[in-house]
């Protein structure tokens, strides 16, 4: 018997998140690198344990070895309690069979055990790819003022952006009359930011209801919520004015570090937590040039940095520059090197004199420009020019 | 699978010379290398060389120590059924002494199944393999096996223990506080006894009441017992003093040094603060320095050891200092040949300075 648990928080980590690309090759989407030292799954898994909530089930599927890893016994999140804590569900095999997740609302249905045992009041759904800092406990509260079945949180979006996001209409007070996927119209800009808080027995015998119906695709957004709505239970919008951003795209990712970078963007890194190298404290070399950057420990800098975020283990070159670009774990960029506007994978090697990407000003063009990426581990042999926007992933010879 | 070894460290050997720093915290728990402790290098060597035991005896000052090392974890000490142990007096025992110290926890030795011990000091830094060390002890039939470097001895040392050894490394003369030039073998504190002898040779200093460690267990049994030298070969930092304090961090700008000090295949471990990465601002001139996580640096710094949590205003200067955790320096101040402890605040445009060979030290919790 497992001590009863107010509220377990169920995060979908099981995307594959291929508009990343060769980020995600080896990695499924949470496990990403993020802001300097995080992978962005440290951002729901630190807000989980901010907010109290103690029992945390991360469903994975897609590439898990280095989720799986990384998240381990959930120390380094305090998510490693006696009686509760972080656990990785991945899909299994069962007397009825064997099934992948096939989307949202099944990955939950198919761990309702999990759930059961903390025989909890409350259930929150969240995904894997947010950057953001909530109190969920300030939203549970919410969701227990109003008396809701469900609760969605929400963020103000400008109205160009409203038909890229799933919209909720709502009366005065907050509660949800419609959903409105992706309109091409928005009347409002409410956007789901696809955090849900459900008491546990209405959204049970949803997910059961849902599995039954051979015409679902067993997904929240598109299934479970209006089916919900449908049947009158009662379901509130719960209004989120902090930094928020999905961090899906190559664009949105680059965005969101580059906004660590950002004097006037509220966000802040405190109180995230991630399981960390140990490594020493960097190194900046008596050439060094280095301005609005973030850089990790491990790191040599022998270069210019300017608008920059170097991850742990990252070595620059002398003369080497890197603008506004973004460098995960153990890369090395060597003498002279030029790296602009890109992101450059764990372990990647920019040779000698080599130029990634390109400073958007040259490229009057705007669609010859975009951010430059290159994979996990790969080789840039020196004096290569690697032209701005292109993906790479394999070694690049001259 | 560990080895029949087991660690003790003495978080207070070398404190005479060093009161700046030690007069409230343990030489275990002086901060080095803007973010680490001294006691994590003898604690992350003895857990990279698979000693699962280590004691750590304290007599006193050891709030700090305790909040450093916690339940040992950090170093993957925090085991089931062996681990990290922290020993501090009991009882009105007096641990003034080494000798006195593990007399008195005879009970903590007995219980160790662990044939040999290593007893080490917290006032080094180096990246060592215990595990070779002892390997040679056994080999060579020794009752003792102590450690040792060829430097010049030590000036700020309080009576520093020299060998003389023979080509085979037999140690055929102990000496304290010799006057001597040049390099010598230097004890750097390190030593493997079998636990039944070391609590022999104890019992008899206590019951002589002859309790200095190198004069009476040391100096006084070379005739009777076999001991042999270690050379280590190793990069290696002893601190006496607040001069040597000041160049053994400086000694870390030295690519090589720190390559071999934070060999990636043998981590040095510390404990874990959720430091986001540092950050550096528009108008930051950062050159030659080490610096840790957590910091926010918009003014300038050359030559220094700037440690986690630090932030350093805009038009500051900072040079040839070593500037301790969650130290506070505003916008327009100058400071030069500085050891500045933790969380210290440093006001708008005043100006500090020491000289290379005299660096100055600011208390912890000062407000200038």
């Amino acid at each position: 018997m497992y001590p009863k648990q107010e509220v377990v928080a169920m995060l979908l980590a099981g995307g594959q998140g291929s508009r990343l690309g060769v980020l995600t090759k080896k990695l499924a989407k949470p496990a990403v690198p993020f802001g300097g030292k995080y992978r962005i799954i440290d951002f729901p898994l630190s807000n989980c344990i901010n907010s109290g909530i103690e029992a945390v089930g991360v469903l994975t599927q897609y590439q898990p070895l280095l989720l799986n890893e990384y998240i381990g016994n959930g120390q380094p999140w305090d998510l490693d309690g006696m009686n509760a804590g972080v656990t990785c569900l991945s899909p299994y095999q069962a007397v009825e069979g064997a099934e992948w997740y096939s989307g949202t609302a099944n990955a939950i249905y198919q761990n309702i055990n999990y759930i059961d045992r903390y025989n909890p009041e409350y259930v929150v759904i969240l995904s894997g790819d947010h950057i953001y800092k909530m109190d969920y406990a300030e939203m549970i509260a919410f969701h227990k003022k109003h008396e809701a079945d469900c609760t969605i949180a929400v963020i103000d979006v400008s109205l160009e952006e409203a038909s890229r996001f799933g919209i909720l209409n709502t009366y005065e007070n907050g509660e949800i009359y419609e959903f409105d996927e992706k309109p091409a119209v928005p009347k409002s800009t409410n956007a789901s930011m696809g955090i849900y808080v459900f008491n546990w027995n209405k959204l049970r015998k949803y997910l059961i209801d849902d599995e039954n119906d051979p015409n679902s695709d067993h997904d929240f957004g598109k299934n479970v919520l209006p089916l919900m709505l449908n049947s009158g239970e009662k379901m509130f919008a719960y209004k989120f004015d902090g930094y928020w951003k999905d961090v899906g795209t190559i664009d949105s990712l680059w965005d969101a570090n580059m906004d660590i970078l950002n004097p006037h963007v509220s966000l802040d890194l405190k109180n995230i937590y991630s399981r960390n190298r140990m490594l020493p404290p960097h190194y900046v070399g008596p050439d060094a040039e280095i301005q609005n950057s973030l850089i990790a420990d491990g790191c040599e800098v022998n270069g210019k940095l300017e608008f920059s975020i170097l991850f742990s283990g990252v070595k620059v070159g002398k003369g080497a520059e890197i603008n506004s670009s973004i460098i995960m774990p153990g890369a090395v960029i060597e003498e002279g090197a030029k790296v602009l506007y890109s992101i450059v994978s764990e372990n990647a090697h920019i040779g000698k004199d080599a130029v990634v990407g390109g400073y958007p000003e040259d490229y009057p063009d705007r669609d010859q420009w975009g951010v430059t990426v290159i994979g996990d581990g790969l080789n840039i042999a020196q004096g290569a020019v690697i032209a701005p926007k292109a993906m790479i992933d394999k070694d690049v010879e001259v | 699978m560990g080895i029949n070894l087991a660690g003790i460290i003495f978080a207070n050997v070398g404190e005479e010379n060093f009161p700046e720093l030690t007069s409230n915290r343990t030489m275990a728990s002086v901060p080095f290398g803007g973010k680490y402790r001294l006691v994590d290098f003898p604690l992350s060597n003895m857990s990279n060389s698979g000693i699962n035991n280590v004691a750590i005896i304290t007599r006193k000052n050891f709030h700090s120590l305790l909040d450093h090392v916690g339940s040992g974890v950090a170093w993957d000490l925090s085991k089931r059924r062996s681990g990290l142990t922290i020993l501090s007096p009991y009882g009105g025992h007096s641990f003034g002494h080494r000798i006195e110290a593990i007399y008195h926890l005879h009970g903590y030795f007995e219980q160790l199944t662990e044939k040999y011990i290593l007893l080490t000091t917290s006032n080094y830094v180096a990246n060592v393999d215990y595990q070779k060390m002892y390997e040679r002890h056994r080999k060579s039939g020794a009752d003792i096996t102590l450690m040792y470097k060829n430097m010049p001895v030590s000036k700020n040392a309080h009576d520093p223990l020299v060998f003389n050894v023979d080509e085979n490394d037999v140690i055929t003369q102990i000496l304290i506080n010799p006057q001597t030039e040049g390099e010598c073998a230097c004890s750097v504190g390190a030593l493997i006894i079998k636990k039944d002898l070391l609590m022999d040779l104890v019992r008899n200093c206590m019951s002589k009441n002859t309790l200095d460690f190198r004069k009476h267990l040391l100096q006084d049994n070379l005739g009777n017992l076999k001991m042999m030298g270690y050379n280590f070969e190793g990069s290696i930092s002893l601190i006496h003093s607040v001069d040597e304090y000041y160049t053994e961090n400086m000694k870390l700008m030295d690519k090589a040094v720190r390559d071999e000090i934070f060999n990636p295949s043998y981590p040095i471990y510390t404990k874990v603060r959720d430091d986001a990465p540092s950050k550096y601002g528009l108008t930051s001139v950062v050159k030659g320095s080490l610096v840790a996580q957590g910091c926010k640096i918009d003014g300038e710094v050359e030559n220094c050891i700037i440690s986690k949590g630090v932030h350093i205003g805009k038009g500051a200067k900072v040079k040839n200092c070593i500037i301790m955790q969650d130290t506070i320096i505003h916008s327009g101040a100058s400071i030069n040949y500085a050891i500045i402890d933790k969380d210290v605040i440093v006001g708008e445009n005043k100006s500090l300075s020491g000289t290379d060979s005299y660096p100055i030290y600011i208390a912890k919790q000062s407000n200038i």
